[in-house]
């Protein structure tokens, strides 16, 4: 379903927003998939990534305080939609479906 | 409180370019970001480090989403936006119009192309070559009886060296020796072998003058030696396969054979050349060097930089006056620049059938003015379709729209109609180009790179001329009133815009007319040179080439002459109306007198008549010797002799001291053997008994192809092998007229195009004004007006202007034609019969066209017009 479609990066940007719930700003979510998931990335990628999902309507954002930290620049805090659940639980769905329609026979690996 | 952030600053540079590209709204969180995350590099890593990482991200933003979309947000561009949105609406409001509107630009444009990639064509000849504005032919006028010139384009062997020794303003000169209707019998072995026509010999200086492009070898070596040959790519594939043939050997076969080596392969030859040639060998006469008699050889040079062509044409009647001291009169020696020969020399004895420059101003004159005619339909059907437009101008002149607005929109409009016109265009004249690659001697295409290019420079003058055209109307409907436009009252700008509609109109119907004319006196001139009597039978003669490898002639025609349908056969040296030699007559004046080498059946097999005296007769052999000719009447006169002389022997020729006598044994009707444009010239026949060139073969046939086999098969017989190519004496004629031929096959086109833009354009208005005197015509119906005077009324309006047309463009075209006509000896009559039709056809047209569209609204119910009010 089109509707639901997430690529593989965007799923985990969503998922670390709803991980940093209330707190989930450029860097924050930067912070915690590089050190959740050792990868790096970039402010590009993820800000576009963010944006993407604000225009599908997985995302909502609001700008909040202004810090002395952030050179007097406000933050613009994610969260969840509804639609943006949906679309992980959707996404989670399928792959369970997928995962429990493997056989067993295929993960039999031997030595031969 | 002080803490790090005040005294960290990330790079100022980055934050400058990203400011630069950023969008608005996601700058300040986006800068926030990276700011916070400076921070937190700072405090791990150097300063110099963390700059870069800074730079790293902020690069990283370069991505679509957070790009600033400047265009998108301008009101300029949303107004520009909605222009085309309206333009687009309004082409599809307006079917018919549009559909006319871009049928007329496209086919006018169309034509334009098509004239101009052709003329692009016939002015590039030659110019290939390196330094082509430093070539030159060097040509001697012969001088005739009559003691006029005969411009000719050859010249003795000996003067390219004399030139190249005496002057020093030559810096190379070479000869060109073509093959004068000869056949070369040339392959690598026995086994391969093909007859060659295209072999061309020359110097070891053809490539200092001449710039062919090599493939293979080099030109300095090219010819450098008697027995090296250079052959064009698609012989080498030819004859070998391959192009790299460097090395390899082909022999000529003849008496002798000549074995050559190849010394260089060149491209083909570009169609753009005057001359054309497939193999290059070495000249290999003797005694030619010093030669002054032989006039079949083409001299080139190439002159030094910064010649004084003037100069060195005043030097070169002194110099052939030293050279030939021999002579009493010396015929004009001049000097052409390569790239005008195709165009500019029409002598006799060019190397190819040249173009002709007045043709070329006819052309160029025709596809501005079909041009013309369609960009006068587009403003025409414009201003008119303008002044229904007017309440929309007023609508949106109350909303608010500036002037200058209102000239964008319409100018907007006019663009879109022409970018589409010019696409139709290309499309119509690449079809153009498919069906006419006959008529145009060459292969030509769109999709060729320099002609896209030319489409392309042509697109972009027809935009620039598009706005041009557009702003008229565009000026004139933005400057109506808002009150009166929105009443859509038409001020008197409307009635002027009427007036230069009316105008037009005549201007395209007086092109119209000046083109139909001339294509009738262009086919009335060729139908007059087809049918005219050409002074002999020249219907169904068969000519058969290499009739020199037949050993015995005699018995070839005894046994051609036992086939029913062949009523004469006849051998003779040359070709009447293709080639035939020259020499000079008569003594102390001498005649130039053209003349071919034939057997006594000749006169006979021709039909052509004897006036006075007798045929040649094979029993007696002196006829066959010394100066015994049958003569046509003009070389009769030429020579000062009456009938009374004809039989009795007259001083003919001049040997030094000594006078030999001729006779002049009979007399023939005069008859054409050139084009139509010069006088008939003398002409001789002369009898020998040795073998001939050119077989001649008077059919009395039906069935062609059955004779034709018959003669095919005695030809095998006798014919030690070579191939059997023939072709028919009217065919050598046709093509004495190829020009006039190419003229009115390309003048047929373009006038039916003319006249048609003309007629879609008079259809067009037509159909506008009958729809704005709709209600005018439905009560005058109401009131009791008939169909017919109604239509009449309408109808006669039209036809007035036609009729004004043609007042002034029957006496330009009488002018323009009769000019054209001058150009001929023999020309067909102007008779009131061409501008009889030229004037009944377009009033004719034109009362269809308009009577059928008033015809038909006089017949609608007026209730239908009338009820709105």
């Amino acid at each position: 379903m089109k509707k639901y479609q997430l690529g593989e990066f965007e799923e985990i940007v969503l998922l670390t927003v709803g991980v940093l719930y209330g707190n989930a700003y450029g860097v924050s979510i930067k912070e915690e998939i590089e050190k959740r998931q050792k990868r790096k990335v970039s402010v590009g990628a993820l800000q576009s990534a963010l944006r993407r999902m604000e225009s599908k309507g997985f995302l909502d954002s609001e700008f909040g305080e202004s810090t002395k930290m952030r050179g007097g620049k406000r933050k613009r805090y994610f969260k969840i939609t509804a639609l943006g659940k949906k679309a992980l639980d959707y996404n989670m769905q399928t792959r369970l479906d997928l995962w429990n329609q493997i056989p067993d026979v295929a993960f039999e690996f031997k030595l031969c | 409180m002080k803490d790090s952030s005040s005294t960290y600053q990330p790079p100022k540079a980055a934050d400058r370019f990203l400011r630069w590209f950023c969008r608005e709204e996601l700058l300040e969180e986006v800068k926030g970001d990276l700011f916070e995350y400076y921070l937190l590099e700072r405090k791990t890593k150097s300063e110099w480090r963390a700059g870069i990482s800074y730079w790293f991200h902020v690069l990283h933003f370069l991505r679509p989403f957070a790009l600033k979309r400047k265009i998108q947000d301008s009101n300029f561009n949303i107004m520009y936006k909605s222009y085309f949105k309206y333009a687009w609406r309004n082409m599809q409001k307006h079917r018919t119009n549009t559909l006319m509107n871009l049928l007329s630009l496209g086919v006018g444009m169309a034509c334009f192309i098509f004239i101009f990639i052709y003329i692009k064509g016939e002015l590039s000849y030659d110019k290939f070559h390196n330094d082509s504005d430093r070539i030159h032919r060097v040509v001697i006028d012969l001088f005739e009886s009559d003691g006029g010139i005969l411009p000719d384009a050859t010249t003795p062997p000996a003067l390219a060296i004399a030139l190249q020794r005496e002057l020093p303003e030559i810096a190379s000169s070479t000869r060109v020796f073509p093959k004068w209707g000869r056949k070369f019998l040339i392959g690598a072995n026995e086994d391969q072998q093909y007859f060659e026509e295209e072999l061309i010999q020359t110097d070891s200086s053809f490539f200092d003058v001449f710039s062919f492009p090599f493939i293979h070898g080099e030109p300095k070596t090219a010819l450098d030696a008697p027995d090296k040959m250079v052959l064009t790519r698609s012989m080498a594939l030819k004859y070998f396969g391959r192009e790299n043939v460097l090395g390899e050997t082909l022999t000529i076969y003849g008496s002798n054979n000549q074995v050559k080596r190849i010394s260089a392969v060149v491209e083909d030859v570009s169609e753009f050349s005057h001359f054309t040639f497939d193999f290059l060998t070495r000249l290999n006469f003797n005694n030619i060097d010093n030669n002054w008699g032989w006039w079949n050889y083409y001299t080139y040079v190439k002159v030094n930089q910064d010649t004084d062509m003037r100069a060195l044409g005043g030097k070169l009647l002194g110099f052939y006056e030293s050279a030939r001291p021999d002579q009493e009169r010396y015929a004009p020696i001049y000097t052409q620049a390569i790239t005008d020969i195709h165009l500019k020399s029409n002598l006799k004895w060019e190397l190819s059938v040249n173009g002709n420059m007045d043709n070329i101003y006819i052309f160029g004159a025709l596809g501005v003015f079909v041009l013309l005619i369609s960009c006068i339909n587009y403003l025409n059907l414009t201003i008119a379709d303008s002044l229904k437009r007017l309440k929309e101008i007023g609508v949106r002149k109350v909303f608010g729209a500036h002037k200058k607005s209102l000239i964008s929109q319409f100018l907007i409009e006019a663009l879109l109609t022409i970018i589409f016109a010019i696409v139709i265009g290309g499309v119509f004249a690449e079809a153009l180009f498919r069906n006419m690659g006959d008529v145009l001697g060459r292969n030509v295409s769109m999709l060729q790179v320099e002609n896209l290019q030319v489409f392309l420079l042509i697109g972009l003058t027809g935009v620039v001329f598009g706005i041009l055209a557009g702003l008229y109307p565009a000026l004139h409907m933005s400057s109506f009133k808002v009150a009166s436009a929105v009443k859509g009252i038409v001020s008197k700008s409307g009635r002027s815009a009427k007036g230069l509609r009316k105008t037009l109109l005549v201007i395209q119907f007086s092109i119209s007319t000046i083109m139909i004319v001339g294509t009738l006196v262009v086919f009335e001139q060729l139908k007059y040179v087809q049918n005219s009597d050409l002074g002999f039978e020249s219907e169904q003669v068969l000519i058969i080439e290499n009739s020199r490898r037949i050993s015995n002639q005699e018995t070839f025609k005894a046994e051609l002459e036992r086939i029913p349908a062949i009523s004469r056969a006849s051998v003779a040296d040359g070709i009447i109306g293709g080639l035939n030699w020259t020499m000079t007559v008569g003594t102390p004046n001498g005649v130039l007198m053209n003349y071919v080498v034939t057997d006594p059946d000749f006169i006979d097999a021709m039909g052509f008549e004897l006036l006075e005296g007798r045929n040649f007769d094979k029993e007696r052999p002196t006829d066959a010797q010394g100066g015994n000719l049958i003569v046509n009447k003009k070389a009769l006169s030429d020579l000062g002799l009456t009938m009374e002389d004809v039989g009795k022997p007259v001083p003919m020729f001049s040997n030094g001291d000594s006078i030999i006598n001729g006779t002049v044994l009979g007399v023939i009707e005069d008859f054409h053997f050139t084009d139509f444009k010069s006088e008939i010239k003398p002409f001789a026949f002369v009898y020998r008994t040795n073998t001939k060139d050119y077989s001649y073969i008077k059919l009395n046939s039906t069935n062609i192809g059955q004779t034709l086999t018959q003669i095919e098969e005695a030809w095998n017989v006798a014919s030690n092998g070579a191939p059997f190519e023939y072709y028919f004496l009217d065919e050598t004629y046709a093509s004495l007229h190829v020009q006039e031929e190419k003229l009115s096959n390309i003048l047929l086109y373009l006038t039916f195009l003319a006249v048609f833009i003309a007629f879609m354009g008079m259809f067009a208005i037509a159909n506008m004004t009958i729809k704005d005197r709709l209600k005018e015509i439905a009560v005058r119906k109401v009131l009791g007006a008939s169909v017919t005077g109604v239509s009449g009324m309408i109808t006669t309006k039209f036809l007035a202007l036609v009729l004004v047309a043609n007042i002034i463009a029957l006496p330009l075209s009488y002018y323009l034609m009769s000019e054209w006509l001058s150009g001929f000896a023999y020309r067909t009559d102007l008779g009131p019969l061409i501008f009889t039709l030229a004037l009944g056809s377009t009033l004719l047209v034109a009362w269809i066209t308009v009577g059928y569209q008033s015809v038909r609204a006089a017949l609608i119910n007026p209730i239908r017009n009338l009820r709105q009010d």
